[in-house]
């Protein structure tokens, strides 16, 4: 059983990212760079849901710092979803790294924060 | 023309010729061997032990004899193939090349051809002279030929023919000789073919079969597992079962039965093997998973059928979920005591429409077996089913583990003369979880979330809150993704893992033989961040011989 599992689905303003499973030092690098490369330069940002992973570590969480310099500097943006009660969340509060990028609390609400901004470079 | 038959000089009432093809003699005898000739022919060819032969022996069997009979140089068979609507060189002896070389001729063309599409015995004199399609006969230097088909009640199984590397005139009683071999041979020729072919389709369905049962089971953290499949004397039929790791520690074990025998019932199984893994991974639980292989069934447009029983159990809780359709009861095995549990009357998967397959739940306790089989295990004629339930119960309830359980029940209720039904058995045991942790793992990236597993387990058994059971988790993942990162690439390094509870305390020691690194990058900093934040107390010893991390929380007793 592979430990964790990315499904990507493309909206007009933006890639949607759910990943599943458990992310660590195992496999985050490909999880980061999976969606990385599957985000067209027309897309305003990415989002990723992380509301359904059961398990982050500070490797997931440098490749979060990581895909977000990345899409920075190609003008996108990145929304992240993490539920307050969620693993990821928890994660991200022992680490003291409670907003790695911007969050919401669902898919829909990520969209509209990115709906909501203007294009960046145009 | 000289290549005519010299048999053709006898009276023409005994005998009618025709030339079918260029140089070929048609001959058909009219007046009976003579009596001597005929019982030394009779019991060339009727020996009953013919009948016992496999289709190789018996025609080797049959070339021996003929050449002795007919005292010519070669003898070939070829058996008819209706796919193709060709011969082929089955058998020869002095023409060895046509049989290697895998000869086909087509019906109708030719020496052989034409003796089997006419189905009547070919006179050839002079080979050189006369309409032969397959260039062996010439190369090898035959002069003459003669030739009869192989019929069985009316159907054409081969073609039968001698030569002789001198020229030679065959008469009368070689063709009645070789036709009486024909006769003789054809039967048990059509006897031996059909039971290689069922042969064939056994061995065929056997390697399918094992094919598509897992060739080992899954090795899950928190659970001992164990199966058995074993096939009817005569035939492999659908049984199949599987284990499979699932998403959050928990484990999905599968027993079914497809009605039906045979390759079809076999391939059938394969199907629905995938099928149940598929939906079982979606995230169904055990009835739900039932009902969607069930309508995957009736979707198939086929009469198929299976019966099917499925638990999902999770390493984490202990917690056990189960449904069947139209399977027997599972049983559970604790200590020496066994039980059959509970199950809700479901129809079988593509019985019905929307057919339902309601779940129960349990728990698993520690030592505990869940032991899932087939009918073929306890099903025996004259015998009901409950009673043979009874005797499985008795057979498995000293067992220890899923092997011991799987090993004394076929031996107990495996019949001596072999089984009428093939069956399967498969045995999952609640793993007993040790009080204290003596982990050596090896220092690779993939070995984490082995270890998570571990310790979710211990910690649950220790008494953790779910919430302390996951910052602990992640406290000791990111010590030991330190350890790992510690190891000296590329040779194997390992690293130790110990954990022990002493009144409300657990303490965890992370111990590699590599130095500790300072963290680098801004963002690698975390995973200490992290472990200082789950835990009470951390200490990090760094040595030459390597770093140890020392970490305790107080756990809040449940």
């Amino acid at each position: 059983m592979s430990l964790a599992d990315v499904q990507i689905t493309l909206v007009p303003t933006a890639l949607i990212a759910h990943v599943t499973g458990e992310v660590d030092m195992s496999n985050a690098e490909e999880v980061g760079a999976t969606v990385i490369g599957a985000t067209p330069n027309e897309a305003q940002g990415v989002v990723l849901d992380l509301s359904r992973v059961e398990y982050l570590d500070s490797a997931g969480i440098y490749v979060i710092y990581g895909m977000r310099s990345s899409l920075q500097a190609r003008g996108q943006s990145l929304i992240l979803v993490i539920p307050a009660a969620s693993p990821v969340h928890d994660s991200l509060r022992l680490a003291g790294a409670e907003r790695p990028g911007e969050v919401a609390d669902t898919v829909e609400e990520a969209l509209r924060v990115l709906d909501g901004r203007p294009t960046t470079g145009s | 023309m000289r290549h005519t038959s010299p048999v053709a000089e006898a009276p023409a009432e005994r005998q009618r010729r025709t030339t079918p093809g260029h140089g070929q003699v048609v001959l058909l005898p009219t007046e009976p061997l003579d009596p001597a000739a005929e019982r030394d022919s009779s019991y060339r060819f009727s020996d009953p032990g013919l009948s016992e032969l496999s289709l190789e022996a018996l025609l080797t069997e049959l070339l021996i004899r003929v050449q002795e009979a007919l005292k010519v140089d070669t003898v070939a068979i070829l058996l008819y193939e209706p796919d193709s609507n060709q011969l082929v060189a089955r058998a020869a002896t002095g023409i060895e090349e046509e049989v290697e070389q895998g000869v086909r001729l087509p019906l109708g063309k030719g020496f052989a051809g034409r003796i089997a599409a006419d189905r009547v015995p070919i006179f050839i004199a002079d080979v050189n002279h006369a309409d032969v399609l397959n260039p062996i006969l010439r190369e090898k230097g035959i002069a003459s030929l003669l030739g009869v088909p192989l019929i069985v009640e009316g159907q054409l199984i081969g073609v039968l023919h001698v030569g002789s590397l001198t020229p030679r005139t065959f008469d009368q009683d070689d063709v009645a000789v070789l036709q009486m071999a024909a006769a003789r041979a054809a039967p048990a020729i059509e006897r031996a073919q059909l039971f290689a072919r069922l042969e064939h389709e056994h061995d065929v369905s056997m390697v399918l079969q094992r094919s598509l049962l897992p060739q080992r089971l899954a090795d899950v953290v928190g659970v001992n597992v164990a199966a058995r499949y074993l096939p009817a004397r005569e035939e492999v039929g659908g049984d199949w079962y599987d284990v499979f790791e699932l998403p959050r520690g928990r484990v999905g074990v599968v027993i079914g039965d497809v009605v039906g025998h045979g390759i079809v019932a076999a391939a059938l199984m394969g199907r629905l093997r995938t099928a149940l893994h598929s939906y079982a991974i979606e995230g169904h639980g055990p009835g739900r998973t039932l009902e969607l292989v069930d309508r995957f069934v009736q979707s198939l447009n086929e009469s198929a059928m299976a019966t099917a029983a499925y638990a999902v159990f999770d390493t984490y809780t202990s917690a056990l979920h189960y449904a069947t359709a139209g399977h027997l009861p599972p049983l559970v095995i604790s200590g020496a005591d066994v039980r059959m549990l509970e199950v809700t009357p479901a129809p079988p998967l593509g019985a019905f429409p929307y057919g339902r397959c309601p779940e129960h739940e349990l728990s698993l306790e520690s030592g505990e077996m869940l032991l899932l089989y087939t009918d073929g295990l306890v099903e025996r004629r004259g015998v009901a089913l409950s009673a043979g339930i009874d005797v499985l119960a008795a057979a498995v309830n000293a067992a220890q583990t899923p092997e011991e359980a799987c090993t004394l029940a076929v031996a107990r209720l495996v019949p001596r003369e072999g089984l009428r039904d093939d069956l399967a058995i498969v045995a999952l045991q609640n793993a007993a979880v040790p009080s204290e942790l003596h982990l050596t793992l090896s220092a690779e990236p993939k070995t984490l979330a082995h270890a998570r597993r571990i310790l979710r387990r211990w910690l649950n058994e220790r008494g953790a809150d779910e919430g302390v059971v996951a910052e602990m988790t992640i406290a000791v993942s990111e010590a030991c993704a330190n350890a790992i990162e510690h190891a000296y690439a590329p040779s194997p390094a390992t690293f130790e893992l110990h954990g022990q509870a002493r009144d409300g305390e657990i303490t965890f020691t992370i111990r590699d033989g590599g130095r500790w690194r300072p963290p680098r990058g801004h963002n690698r900093g975390r995973g200490l961040s992290i472990i200082v934040a789950a835990m009470d107390d951390v200490q990090i010893d760094r040595t030459a011989e390597g770093t140890e991390v020392v970490m305790r929380r107080r756990i809040a007793p449940k």
